[in-house]
């Protein structure tokens, strides 16, 4: 033992390339985010719908949330496996730097994250194990649901705490302004919405295969109206994303500008319009799906028409690039600041104000609209589930994926909108490979104390 | 429902006094002035037996209301509506009288309570669908009644003249000159002038103490009157509307409906309640233990947190930050997303006014005969939506006002 530690190096990280850390962290991170994201989101509605099953004594509700309990079940043991490969060998084995000063720092928040892990585990799989023991006393299951949906709200907390901190760490000093930082709240809530629709979105896409492949009619029904609460769960949160994603972008743009620019002007402009025409894509898809999804229930329904078609030209509007370049500094530099008719490089029809905010705002009231009418039908019994169409099902594995994909571009854009720091402003990606600890106590983080007086708050 | 004999006997216990020659005044008095019918006609009546707990909402509000207008007289025994002596009598209360912080504790904590029980009680109210027909006229006076209590609070924050109160009032007046046309003129009858003085903390102080009071008393009777007329509605899980159930089941309660059931004009599954209660003893406790324990609440916040009094306002500060009352935050982060000068207009006058207009409307725009939420979507969907925008507006005006 006492030679494999002299052997060792003096703590310094693993050799490797920072591009190929940064691309194992990064790959390994935007899969993780995708697994806790459907964890988070899916106890929320495993919850409700144990509830309203409860309530209105509907059996198929109870059945979506035992699914779903299932799912979770499943996907956690790969999810959880994920986040502890990523602690215990990739940050400790890559960025030892990082991560050690980052426990430093954020230790309290850690150690609840940690804690709320753990009762994760508890909580979800007496509920896989003991759904129907547990239905005997059905407020009690539901309750344990609710335990779930709040331990995971904290464990998202935690770890927003962390990765806004990261992008704002404005209130170094101050241990209450280090942890609610500008951008926590607008993450929060950005990321909370998008959980849920993420969880709607890949329930749509389930349905939507089981009612490619169905060969009974009890199949295709159940597949049918599960397609269906899929849909307005997805479209009904994205709808409020616009909203949200201006101000946690407003908030970025105010406390880390450097990295707004990156993204809405720099380099990484392309891939914020992306996610642009990813977003007209999930809406208009979905609406797409509401309108014919009621056509084949026998209703014309002229609002969910008008709803497609502003949604089809919102898609347009908002994916729409303000340049014929990169980014900016390309404009500037070939010194066409002016528009394409006058030989320059420039779409005013791209500019975000006002163009892709009336997208957004369009967007936004278009769906609300849609997922409304929609529901109404339901709610007059005018739908009978099992006879949606091949082209329904399509439309809902589109609207699906394009959801997944856009919570992965934005795991990716808000990671790397920092560039080239790791921490803004304090730590940079390229310190990680190539650092060595001093002898002395330890080198501040840009001048920042990192020790336990800044855990306590001294 | 209790027989005659019975109510007679509680009435007796009720309205008996304690000695002969109390009787006899008592008596004399009743001659003239009818009390005895008048408790009758107060206390007994039927009212829904399922979800009682839920409709307590109501009376917690007007008893919290009541409270206000108690703490407020005491406030007025020493508050000085001047720009030199406001904070100071305050100042005083707070330090040298034996129980003035307790009291203005009282009115500051009795308002953020009343705003919360008054949207608890539109919350049951909008879910159960009980502003339709006959009650469009509750809803929309109750409507009113929130908005007159929302501009209590605002001006009420003004009063006691420490910083928060100043620069509560230069933004609130300020945001005033943005209205279309006519905002200057606003902004310059409120002021009293360009710059806010004396003038303009008079005039919160009569907008406060009598103009919206003057509203808000006979609103709040006209909103009782029509609820004794038309009884309380409590929700679908008292009625046979929601069972879908054959007509002439529907309409077999009707013949048996003690008063105020049937509310005519209405609709016939949801005429009468199933299965019913007597407002006296039952609803009246009920009543009495959710009013009690909010007053106890609103108490206990005074003792312990008091009400905070700033330091005196000061126009040269260049360092004081604003921050707006709790209920108006998600109007204030509102503000902050219209990029451009020319859009605050829309964000401080046009959103809220559709809304609110919206909100007075609901009746009309929701006409179908259902009450249960789920089945009415058009609706519930809407307001989900905009109950969420209002929670993540204030959750994102927290966080930005913790980092100014």
């Amino acid at each position: 033992m006492r030679d494999l530690l002299t052997l060792a190096p003096h703590l310094t990280p693993v050799s490797i390339s920072t591009g190929v850390a940064v691309a194992l962290v990064g790959v390994l991170m935007l899969l993780h985010i995708q697994f806790a994201g459907f964890q988070q989101g899916g106890a929320m509605l495993v919850t409700l719908f144990d509830f309203l099953g409860m309530v209105r004594k509907d059996e198929r509700q109870t059945r979506f949330a035992h699914g779903m309990v299932k799912s979770m079940a499943i996907a956690f043991a790969f999810g959880g496996a994920l986040a502890i490969f990523a602690v215990m060998i990739l940050f400790t084995g890559l960025w030892s730097h990082f991560w050690v000063k980052l426990l430093r720092i954020m230790f309290w928040p850690l150690v609840i994250e940690a804690g709320a892990f753990a009762l994760e585990i508890m909580a979800l799989y007496t509920l896989y194990v003991g759904w129907e023991r547990l239905g005997r006393v059905r407020p009690l299951r539901i309750g344990l649901g609710l335990v779930l949906t709040i331990d995971l709200f904290v464990q998202m907390l935690m770890i927003n705490v962390v990765a806004s901190y990261m992008l704002t760490p404005v209130g170094a000093f101050n241990l209450p302004l280090l942890l609610i930082n500008p951008t926590l709240i607008p993450l929060e809530v950005h990321r909370l919405i998008g959980n849920v629709a993420f969880v709607g979105a890949l329930i749509a896409i389930v349905a939507g295969v089981r009612m490619l492949r169905a060969r009974t009619p009890e199949q295709r029904s159940y597949a049918d109206w599960m397609g269906a609460v899929g849909a307005a769960t997805a479209i009904s949160f994205t709808a409020l994303q616009p909203l949200v994603g201006w101000e946690y972008a407003k908030e970025i743009q105010l406390h880390a500008y450097a990295s707004w620019y990156t993204m809405m002007l720099g380099g990484l402009s392309v891939a914020f319009l992306f996610q642009m025409f990813l977003l007209g894509l999930i809406l208009t898809a979905g609406i797409f799906y509401f309108w014919r999804r009621v056509r084949t229930g026998g209703l014309r329904s002229p609002t969910l028409a008008l709803c497609a078609v502003l949604s089809l030209g919102a898609w347009l509007l908002g994916s729409t690039p303000a340049s014929l370049a990169w980014s900016y500094e390309q404009v500037f530099a070939a010194n066409a600041n002016v528009p394409i008719w006058n030989g320059g490089l420039l779409i005013p029809f791209g500019q975000m104000i006002p163009w892709k905010l009336t997208a957004l705002v369009t967007f936004t009231f278009v769906s609300i609209t849609a997922v409304t009418v929609f529901l109404r039908e339901v709610s007059r019994d005018h739908l009978r589930w099992g006879e949606a169409r091949r082209h329904q099902a399509l439309a809902l594995i589109t609207m699906g994926v394009a959801v997944s994909l856009i919570m992965a571009l934005m795991g990716f854009i808000r990671e790397n909108g920092r560039g080239p720091f790791l921490i803004t402003n304090h730590m940079l990606v390229n310190q990680q490979q190539n650092f060595r600890p001093p002898a002395n106590n330890g080198p501040a983080l840009g001048g920042i104390p990192a020790g336990p007086s800044l855990i306590l708050g001294g | 429902m209790a027989n005659e004999s019975t109510r007679s006997k509680l009435a007796a216990r009720m309205t008996h006094p304690v000695s002969r020659p109390l009787a006899i005044v008592y008596r004399w008095v009743d001659e003239r002035m009818g009390i005895n019918d008048l408790l009758y006609k107060t206390l007994y009546e039927a009212v829904p037996r399922r979800g009682a707990w839920a409709y307590t909402l109501g009376s917690a509000t007007l008893i919290i209301i009541a409270l206000q207008i108690v703490t407020g007289m005491f406030l007025l025994w020493s508050y000085v509506p001047s720009t030199t002596e406001a904070w100071e009598s305050l100042n005083f209360l707070e330090r040298h009288n034996e129980f003035g912080a307790i009291v203005r504790g009282m009115h500051l904590w009795g308002a953020y309570v009343l705003l919360l029980v008054i949207g608890l009680h539109m919350v049951r109210t909008f879910v159960s669908g009980s502003y339709k027909k006959p009650r469009e006229l509750n809803w929309i006076t109750g409507v009113i009644l929130f908005l007159l209590v929302l501009g209590l609070g605002i001006t009420g924050a003004m009063l006691p003249w420490d910083q928060a109160a100043y620069w509560t009032t230069i933004v609130t007046t300020h945001v005033l000159s943005y209205f279309p046309g006519l905002g200057h003129w606003l902004q310059e009858i409120w002021r009293g002038g360009n710059q806010v003085g004396p003038v303009t903390l008079t005039r919160t102080f009569a907008i406060h103490i009598w103009l919206l009071p003057a509203l808000l008393v006979p609103l709040i009777v006209v909103h009782l009157y029509l609820l004794r007329r038309h009884g309380e509605h409590g929700a679908w899980i008292n009625y046979r509307g929601a069972r879908e159930e054959p007509d002439g089941e529907a309409a077999a309660p009707l013949v048996h409906a003690e008063p105020p059931y049937p509310a005519v004009p209405s609709d016939p599954g949801y005429a009468v309640p199933d299965d019913l209660d007597e407002f006296f003893p039952s609803q009246v406790g009920k009543d009495s233990i959710v009013s009690f324990a909010l007053v106890l609440l609103i108490f206990v916040m005074a003792v312990v947190v008091g009400s905070p009094l700033e330091a005196p306002a000061n126009p040269a500060t260049l360092t004081y930050v604003p921050t707006p009352e709790w209920f108006f935050l998600p109007l204030d982060q509102l503000l902050v997303q219209f990029p451009q000068a020319w859009m605050i207009a829309v964000g401080t006058f046009a959103i809220p006014g559709l809304a609110s207009t919206i909100l007075i409307l609901v009746p009309f725009l929701d006409r179908s005969p259902d009450r249960e939420p789920w089945k009415r979507p058009q609706l519930m969907v809407p307001a989900l939506f905009t109950l969420l925008f209002l929670i993540f507006e204030a959750l994102l005006a927290v966080n930005r006002l913790f980092n100014l």
